[in-house]
């Protein structure tokens, strides 16, 4: 019998395609197994630093999410009716659930608490980037923990899950809203006039910076200060050099706060991974402190990013600071694949067909207890079908139970020595 | 994307002789590697390469990271809504994203919030559409690919929205300029992955660009 011919006709027509909704995929075989053995990995790096599960429902009131997410994550949210009438949304991220859950039912355990979480989430935005309208996020949320050294574990915790995962050379650029923040204070400008400024310093346009300061009649030092931020970034020294542009003492709160985080980083081992960007404006309307985002060669977009929001769970209940990341598991995917990490196996060890007798099931479930990926094949008439079978399926090693035994392995066949157990020839891949 | 080498994606046509002469002059680019149809140009240095795009695909090739820069112009950008950093202007292919209508009717264009649905034929339909609904008029687009000016003229729409760059192909066609979207010009932009990752060589180039600049404008 050819697997394929059974395989790819029915009633002698190829089966119809059935066309799936924009932004959704498939993910079975490689890209099943690859997505949860990612996801195993992090969850057992975020459960070692101390952090316990939270699984927050997949649909929630639109108008709870509404209330921690920004405008932009607002528009993206998948939105439709409750029977009765109520707006409900899926979860954008998972965030806000945390926010809400802990304002809202946990305000009166102790803090700090932490929480890790891994699914899916859902945004009505054009599949982009590797991102579909459903995709995979894991991440941590710190909550209660207002100082520098909460912000240090977060940030240690990035690096640590990024190395987990097999990543090499990533950088994880690192911002604080509060020496912008400090920077608008001094300028005073009208908000629309901020906007354009975020705008600017986003895009790293020294160009537009240059005309905005020029509108503005902007001058002295403010003006230095604006003109020479997206220059303040870089691995060394550039805390030093933005005390020279400080206007006011939140400015300087902020470079007082890095400098403390500069020295948690340093006793967690890994400054070497990052960027100090003091014009990263990325998420103005959500964080209060550090942003961060990670980066990996191969790959043009960020797959982790994080930061400071001492401002939302405040939204649900008494305010608690937080800080978290997440990291976007698709990206992950694909920046292993361009890093050349091998892929997970997804496939069994093992295949086992012919006769189905008590001594045969009895090794079968030996193998299984043993932690062995064992299938059963019941339809292959002859060892040569079940060969086939295995070898298409990637199996490593099959087995045909009959008299003799006959064992398979990647494209050789042996029949079991006499006296031998067959669970003893079937190894590793 | 590979993490030591660095590729750099061109717009062909109107910005392109103007960008491969900066990139010669700043010696990224040998003079020699003219014409052809060659879509991946070496470059005059061994880990520098260069990238042939339609304008349209620039933006995208930088954002994908598949190129860490790119040479392409702001109306090409600006209609797409890119996630790139745009570190530096430069100092060629200007000219003005606008509305045009016809000659004999340029009060049209006053008229046009009086209009429920005026038609408008342009290649930037995000850009005319986003022009025309902050003033309040829902406009029909026609998105057209070539041939602008010829919407009116035939009258498929009743105004334009197209570049301009000396404005004569307008007035051939019987049309006149009444509103300016956009002033447009060559960008150098970057990818946001590359931009960190391969900081030192990315901001090598980018001194070595505008020190050409500079120097052109001194002398």
């Amino acid at each position: 019998m050819d697997w394929r011919k059974h395989m790819t006709t029915y009633n002698g027509h190829r089966p119809p395609g059935w066309p799936l909704p924009h932004g959704v995929i498939d993910r079975f075989w490689q890209e099943a197994a690859h997505l949860h053995a990612v996801m195993d990995t992090l969850r057992d790096v975020f459960r070692a630093w101390g952090y316990t599960e939270f699984i927050p429902p997949t649909f929630e009131y639109a108008d709870t999410l509404n209330t921690g997410a920004g405008p932009f994550l607002q528009e993206q949210m998948y939105r439709f009716f409750d029977r009765d009438g109520k707006t409900l949304a899926l979860r954008p991220d998972m965030t806000i659930p945390t926010a809400r859950l802990v304002g809202s039912k946990l305000f009166d355990q102790p803090f700090p608490q932490r929480f890790f979480y891994s699914g899916p989430v859902f945004r009505y935005t054009e599949p982009r980037a590797g991102l579909q309208r459903e995709f995979y996020q894991a991440g941590v949320e710190l909550i209660g923990v207002e100082r520098a050294a909460g912000d240090g574990e977060i940030l240690a915790l990035a690096v640590e899950a990024l190395r987990s995962l097999g990543l090499r050379e990533f950088r994880i650029v690192l911002g604080q809203m509060e020496f912008f923040r400090g920077l608008l204070d001094a300028l005073n400008l009208p908000p629309k006039e901020a906007e354009a400024l975020r705008s600017a310093l986003d895009r790293k346009s020294a160009p537009e910076l240059q005309r905005l300061v020029s509108r503005w009649g902007v001058k002295g030092r403010a003006r230095e200060a604006v003109l020479q931020l997206p220059y303040l970034h870089g691995a060394g020294g550039v805390l030093k050099q933005a005390q020279n542009y400080t206007l006011n003492a939140r400015m300087a709160a902020a470079l007082d706060r890095l400098h403390a985080l500069e020295q948690v980083l340093d006793a967690y081992g890994v400054t070497s991974h990052m960027v100090l960007d003091l014009a990263e404006v990325r998420g103005m309307e959500y964080y209060t402190g550090i942003t961060f985002e990670g980066f990996v060669p191969g790959l043009g977009v960020a797959l982790l990013s994080g930061g400071r929001y001492d401002d939302l769970v405040g939204k649900f209940g008494p305010p608690q600071p937080a800080v978290g990341f997440a990291i976007t598991l698709d990206r992950v995917l694909r920046a292993r694949e361009e890093q050349g990490i091998p892929p997970t196996s997804w496939t069994p060890h093992l295949v086992v067909g012919g006769a189905i007798r008590a001594d045969t099931v009895h090794r079968v479930q030996r193998l299984r207890a043993g932690g062995r990926h064992v299938a059963w094949h019941y339809t292959a008439d002859d060892r040569q079908s079940l060969w086939t079978y295995a070898r298409a399926m990637h199996i490593p090693w099959a087995v045909w139970c009959d008299d003799p035994v006959w064992v398979w392995h990647e494209g050789r066949e042996f029949p079991l020595p006499a006296g031998d157990e067959w669970s003893d020839h079937v190894g590793e891949r | 994307m590979s993490p030591t080498n660095i590729r750099i994606a061109l717009a062909k046509g109107r910005l392109e002789a103007e960008a491969r002469d900066l990139l010669t002059a700043a010696g990224l680019m040998s003079p020699h590697d003219r014409g052809g149809r060659a879509l991946i140009l070496p470059g005059a240095e061994p880990d520098v390469d260069f990238l042939l795009a339609k304008p349209a695909d620039v933006p995208v090739y930088v954002e994908h990271g598949v190129a860490d820069l790119g040479i392409v112009g702001l109306d090409v950008l600006r209609e797409g809504n890119y996630d790139v950093y745009e570190p530096m202007l430069l100092p060629f292919g200007h000219c003005r994203l606008s509305v045009a209508v016809p000659q004999d009717r340029v009060d049209a264009y006053h008229s046009l919030r009086l209009n429920p649905n005026p038609r408008v034929a342009t290649k930037y339909p995000h850009l005319a559409l986003q022009y025309f609904h902050a003033r309040g008029v829902s406009p029909e687009i026609i998105p057209l690919s070539g041939s602008v000016e010829l919407g009116p003229l035939v009258g498929l729409s009743d105004v334009i929205v197209d570049l301009v760059q000396t404005g004569r192909t307008l007035r051939e066609n019987g049309l006149v300029e009444v509103r300016v979207i956009l002033e447009s010009q060559a960008v150098l932009i970057a990818n946001r992955a590359s931009y960190r990752l391969k900081e030192a060589r990315l901001s090598d180039i980018i001194h070595r660009l505008q020190r050409v600049l500079t120097d052109h404008h001194t002398t």
